[in-house]
């Protein structure tokens, strides 16, 4: 017994002790109420953390089969950003010959790729997660948002194999961060807000409209374009400028390459992007909440 | 009484028929234009309606009912998977039902790995699946191949596995739906002995089938469901006749395309020792069959059967069920018409005729059987 479970990291004593804790856990009964009525989103939020461990699951499964199974595994996390890479600044730095004030054009559309694939990955992966787990929505109970949520772990990994890219590069060109990395995690979270927001409404969208599954691949093709990736969105003329800005990953993906390599000014309207997607989020809440109540009858 | 543990207020569960939900852009868009011409038809379905209901601590509560009855609803409803249209649920205490083994099993991961998400997606927390594992690897029997991604695993297996996560719940309350479950053997039989023992330890149940012996032998009160209302909230043994004989009682005096069927009199109970005679004509037929005819019980358990070669020359057959043969209950008729060779069915009809036997010899009326057999087996008792 102690063999089989120091494998899965746990002690004999200590299995010991959690099994003397579980009954009493079990001694207090906890009472569920449940009508047509839609529970408030505090009780929704509370629901959500008492099921943090099997949001951590899902997320552990999604890394074991994504990285741990393919036989190149972590290789094909860096060939993908590697070859966009390649083709973007090769169009953008060497045919376009975009001016990115100074930086080498590899360095600047990688620090923006960061922003970018972190946000793309999160997106398109937790736009599908409810359909892809019909299975599961159609047997079991457990609140729906997990499935977008729990794909944030993932992509953390993707976002840290670019990063990793990327500091080697910042190395190779001898350009040291600036104090400005201390906005990198606000920008990281804007990302995740992005992401999230734009998964749970695809989310909730597919499984009403099928569509969607063809719409988003193409959504995020164009958006790649539609981003400042690998240009300085200053390029964009001065007129449309704040309509440029209304896409709100434009003020994500600046703001985050600001922060790494410490071009010249914070992003404008990035206060625009902030509010955007604070809609966005609260408003994919409440529609994915409506198709919640729904889910199992007609996914 | 015991302390409520269930407790269903008005539950109502609509349906749009005729409209499909999900769908593509363009004939949302469609019908949203169309809308505005003219009010297009969706008929609603009332799937459930009005139910309310009371589950005490250890009780095992039985839901029966035809196809399309409601049941299956009912306990998508209990287990939260759907939520419903109208009215209240209140559950105290861990629920966990049996339609969700093997739900998330990851075919590329291993089968330790696969415990593991099962068990939290069954709802148990990760100390306790770590303080049963050994238990739940020993009861699956895949020891060996435990770190082999299940993927490579034979379906016995996995469905052993499986159920082996499952059965390591410990649930206050346990919802099992047998009648998805449905073509698989051994789930099925494993589920009832988890079922039982659940039971056993005072625990509550709520258990649907189709499969009345089971309900018969291990529910303690059986809620008979029709058109999505409760009909009636009885005792076992009278829900399950209650159920055959409203599902039946129009189909008696039966007929098919190929031949019709009727009793010979007009009562359709018999005394101990009288025999059940009926008639079959109306042969539509221009070559030769077998016929064959089955005598069920109330459980839908096979007494026996008879069959006969059917020239097509006899346009008529009476037939008599002797007397002191059968004991008292209800009992259901059965005749399949197939191809000689092959054995091929023409026609099948269950149900085609249900008859009761009433009343015991005179002197063992005083005593009271519970359980009486099936067959009133001809014993000779003599002296020494």
């Amino acid at each position: 017994m102690s063999n089989r479970l120091a494998k899965i990291g746990v002690t004999p004593k200590l299995s010991l002790s959690l099994s003397r804790r579980i009954i009493q856990c079990s001694m207090n009964k906890h009472k569920i109420v449940f009508s047509a009525k839609q529970p408030s989103f505090y009780s929704k939020i509370t629901e959500i953390w008492e099921y943090r461990e099997l949001l951590w699951m899902l997320a552990w499964r999604d890394f074991r089969v994504k990285y741990a199974q393919s036989f190149l595994g972590f290789a094909w996390a860096f060939i993908n950003p590697i070859v966009t890479l390649v083709v973007l600044s090769f169009i953008f730095g060497t045919v376009a010959k975009v001016d990115t004030a100074g930086i080498p054009h590899v360095l600047y559309t990688l620090a923006g790729l960061c922003g970018w694939t972190f946000f793309a990955s999160l997106a398109a992966d937790s736009g599908r997660s409810v359909l892809t787990a019909q299975g599961m929505v159609k047997k079991i109970y457990f609140p729906r948002l997990i499935l977008p949520l729990s794909k944030t772990f993932t992509s953390l990994i993707d976002f840290g194999i670019v990063m990793l890219c990327l500091a080697i590069l910042m190395m190779i060109y001898q350009y040291p961060p600036t104090i400005k990395l201390l906005w990198l995690p606000f920008f990281i979270f804007l990302a995740i807000l992005a992401g999230i927001a734009t998964g749970i409404w695809v989310s909730a969208l597919t499984i009403r409209f099928r569509d969607f599954q063809h719409v988003m691949p193409l959504v995020l093709r164009v958006g790649m374009y539609a981003t400042p990736v690998a240009f300085p969105a200053s390029a964009v003329p001065e007129k449309y400028q704040l309509l440029f800005f209304f896409n709100p990953l434009a003020g994500v993906v600046e703001g985050m390459r600001w922060s790494l390599l410490g071009t010249n000014d914070f992003p404008p309207y990035i206060w625009l992007s902030l509010g955007i997607l604070l809609f966005l989020f609260v408003s994919g809440w409440i529609y994915f909440s409506r198709m919640e109540q729904v889910i199992a009858d007609i996914i | 009484m015991k302390e409520v543990v269930v407790k269903v207020e008005n539950i109502s569960k609509k349906y749009q028929l005729g409209k499909s939900i999900t769908g593509d852009l363009r004939s949302t868009f469609s019908n949203f234009f169309s809308k505005r011409k003219k009010q297009t038809a969706s008929t609603d379905f009332w799937a459930l309606r009005d139910i309310s209901f009371d589950v005490h601590q250890g009780e095992v509560l039985g839901i029966i009912g035809g196809n399309g009855a409601g049941k299956s609803t009912l306990l998508k409803i209990l287990s939260r998977i759907t939520t419903p249209t109208e009215g209240m649920v209140e559950i105290t205490g861990r629920v966990a039902s049996l339609l969700e083994v093997g739900t998330g099993f990851h075919p590329e991961l291993t089968g330790r790995e696969n415990i593991f998400l099962n068990g939290s997606l069954l709802g148990m927390k990760k100390k306790e699946i770590v303080s049963k594992f050994d238990e739940i690897v020993d009861f699956s029997g895949v020891e060996k191949f435990i770190d082999t991604p299940v993927k490579h695993f034979s379906s016995g297996m996995y469905v052993r596995l499986a159920f082996a996560v499952a059965a390591h719940l410990e649930p206050e309350i346990l919802i099992v739906d047998e009648v998805l479950s449905v073509g698989d053997a051994i789930f099925r039989a494993k589920s009832l002995g988890k079922m039982e023992a659940i039971a056993r330890e005072g625990r509550t149940v709520i258990f649907v089938s189709h499969n009345l012996s089971a309900i018969n032998s291990l529910c303690t009160r059986v809620l008979l469901i029709e058109d999505g209302r409760i009909k009636e909230d009885l005792k076992p043994k009278e829900a399950v006749s209650a159920y055959l004989y409203n599902n039946y009682k129009d189909k008696i005096n039966y007929q098919s395309a190929y031949f019709k069927i009727a009793f010979l009199g007009e009562s359709q109970s018999f005394l101990h020792d009288e025999s059940v005679k009926f008639l079959i004509f109306n042969l539509d037929i221009t070559r030769k069959v077998i016929i064959s005819l089955i005598i069920n019980n109330y459980q839908q358990q096979r007494l026996f059967i008879s069959e006969k070669e059917w020239n097509p020359l006899v346009k008529k057959w009476s037939l008599k069920i002797p007397g002191n043969l059968l004991m008292e209950g209800q009992y259901f008729l059965e005749v399949n018409i197939k191809e000689p060779i092959t054995s091929q069915f023409i026609d099948k009809g269950k149900n085609v005729l249900s008859f009761k036997i009433i009343s015991r010899p005179p002197e063992l009326e005083k005593y009271k059987v519970e359980n009486l057999g099936i067959i009133r087996a001809p014993i000779i008792w003599s002296h020494g």
